[in-house]
């Protein structure tokens, strides 16, 4: 694949355009709390479009489209039963805690409701995991643009993060997510075209249906056994594993994607965050995972595509860039590319900025230096970006060299994860859990996770302390890990609390449910911008998509 | 406050012309599978999600 100059003018036109948000926010920016928390001042069409941008990273987008390639409309799960339903309960049952006890992020939450010890914990694991996903999403890309375009590695990772850095560091939050907004629009009118060219050169979803297996083109139908369907689940495993724990611990409990909502300008803004961002994010997989299920019926055509192949299978992670290079002519291939760069960024600079709050107000305020004027965070603020980009830089270098390392990092994190939600859905909606009972409950769902992966195997991984159970897929085997952990969490949180002191009731006041109430309707605020109402229409919405493609 | 409708309304304005000038200059420019001037096409629905972010934002100042 060659640029011409026109691509580069687009690429530059953007760069340009980032950088110079950046430049606009940053007078903006006068106390910590603007550069850490937006001084909760977002309009909602902005704090919803960046919720979902925050989370379509490069590789979210590459790996969605060899998905579809992959296994087919089956992928659209990660959306349809994977992300909708815990968007809906977050905007409805967890906000009002969240915004409503004015913590200035998810590790604060857990310090007002439990203790300190349960805060630190997640805003230790939660600060390295942003620093090793921006790291690692900066590996991929840099590789993908070297092997693409033969741009150099490091050209291509120090420039990406180099604009990141400065517009991050200029604006903080608000500036992150105006851009992530840009991006947002820049992602879907990039990749729109791609999905239209791609399926109608394949004759369309029936012509698309008629040249692949039936398992390709249903999203249900093949859920019966894990024998049936190449993801190798079956529908207990991917409702539970994914869609409840899975997925609820991510969009529920992930700070990246919390902070966005918590920045609204009131409570109902806040709740309708997730509610406004599901419209969008339910239709994702047509620009994404269709595209990729289009190129495998196009390779069936002997139209002149084909995936490289690799191994026994296809280099999967290609179909994005491939389907680029057959459809794209020069002009909007640099549309295209440069969309490609814009998620990228988007995920990077969502990583960032959450760090950023993290380590200033959890582990800086928290346990270094307390009760500094607020001048001092600022500044702590800003220097954690340059540092924390410096640290994702030197990660991407070391997945580069040590692949190893990082695959090793990737499950720890996913034990520590796992049992996350159990701990979150304790301690919102049941006052007697105790910040002992938390604390033991996290430990135990990290070692059930890990106990898990020891005994369990799947396509070569696990079984490091004994073969007990062969799951069909790793995905099969991952979805079964976070299902354990949460199990385990949960019990031992339940029991532990049973066993030490409750707080008194006093100091649950705005963090629990029952001992405040959901917030009423604001006066005032029409029927369809409340959020059991927009709760519904998603709800119905979604449930239509996977009735429509099971 | 300021407006973000306003630069994203002239960033897909700009992306709009230029691709629009690429497609017309060089009706030429094919990619490999698709007989359609896909710059044009594409040039035209930004200039016109770019038209409608400007007017939003002139609408509300």
């Amino acid at each position: 694949m060659t640029l011409a100059p026109v691509d580069y003018l687009i690429i530059a036109l953007y760069f340009a355009f980032v950088l110079g948000i950046g430049w606009l926010i940053r007078k903006r920016v006068a106390t910590s709390e603007d550069f850490l928390t937006s001084g909760r001042s977002v309009p909602l069409w902005i704090t919803s479009l960046a919720f979902i941008a925050a989370n379509m990273g490069a590789q979210e987008m590459i790996g969605m489209c060899a998905s579809g390639a992959k296994y087919g409309i089956m992928t659209a799960h990660f959306y349809w039963i994977g992300a909708i339903p815990a968007m809906i309960f977050v905007g409805v049952f967890m906000m009002p805690f969240y915004y409503g006890s004015r913590a200035r992020s998810v590790p604060e939450y857990l310090r007002l409701r439990f203790d300190e010890k349960t805060r630190t914990f997640n805003a230790v694991t939660f600060a390295a995991m942003t620093i090793f996903s921006s790291g690692i999403s900066m590996y991929a890309l840099g590789l993908l643009f070297q092997l693409v375009l033969g741009w150099s590695f490091t050209a291509s990772v120090l420039l990406s993060a180099g604009i990141v850095l400065v517009y991050t560091y200029l604006g903080g939050l608000t500036s992150a997510m105006y851009n992530e907004v840009l991006q947002f629009f820049l992602i879907t009118l990039g990749f729109t075209p791609l999905a239209i060219l791609a399926v109608q050169r394949a004759g369309g979803w029936e012509g698309m249906a008629s040249r692949l297996p039936a398992v390709m083109t249903h999203s249900w139908r093949y859920m019966d056994s894990p024998a049936s369907n190449p993801m190798g689940v079956e529908a207990f495993g991917l409702v539970m594993g994914l869609g409840f724990v899975l997925s609820f611990g991510y969009w529920c409990t992930d700070f990246l994607v919390v902070q966005r909502a918590l920045a609204a300008r009131t409570m109902n803004a806040a709740r309708n965050t997730p509610l406004v961002a599901a419209f969008p994010k339910m239709l994702i997989p047509f620009i994404v995972i269709v595209p990729g299920i289009a190129a495998m019926a196009l390779m069936q055509m002997n139209v002149g595509y084909s995936l490289p192949p690799k191994g026994a299978g296809y280099n999967y992670d290609l179909t994005l860039t491939t389907l680029m290079a057959s459809f794209y002519p020069s002009g909007l291939l640099g549309v295209g590319l440069t969309a490609l760069m814009a998620s990228f960024m988007s995920g990077m600079a969502g990583n960032v900025t959450a760090l950023n709050t993290v380590w200033t107000y959890d582990i800086y305020q928290g346990h270094i230096r307390k009760g500094a004027p607020d001048r001092h965070y600022l500044l702590v603020g800003r220097l954690t970006t340059i540092v924390g980009t410096g640290l994702s830089i030197a990660t991407a270098y070391l997945a580069q060299l040590y692949n190893n390392i990082m695959d090793l990092l990737q499950l720890v994190f996913g034990f520590v994860n796992a049992p996350l939600f159990a701990t979150f859905l304790l301690g919102m909606f049941w006052k007697r859990a105790t910040g002992h009972g938390a604390f033991a409950g996290l430990l135990a769902g990290t070692g059930a996770a890990a106990l898990t992966h020891g005994l369990t195997l799947a396509e070569g991984k696990g079984g490091w302390i004994a073969g007990l159970h062969e799951f069909p897929s790793t995905m099969a085997q991952n979805f079964w890990i976070a299902i354990f952990a949460w199990t385990a969490c949960f019990l031992v949180t339940i029991g532990m609390s049973l066993l030490t002191r409750p707080r008194p009731e006093a100091e649950l006041t705005n963090l629990v449910y029952g001992i405040k109430r959901l917030p009423a309707p604001e006066p005032g605020v029409p029927w369809f911008e409340r959020p059991a109402a927009l709760a519904v229409v998603v709800g119905a919405a979604c449930l239509l998509l996977n009735l429509w493609f099971r | 406050m300021w407006d973000l409708r306003l630069p994203s309304g002239l960033f897909f304005t700009l992306l709009g012309l230029i691709l629009c000038a690429t497609g017309l200059w060089y009706p030429g420019h094919r990619a490999p599978l698709t007989e359609a001037n896909v710059n044009l096409y594409a040039g035209a629905g930004m200039l016109v999600f770019g038209g409608v972010m400007l007017w939003l934002a002139r609408r509300r100042s």
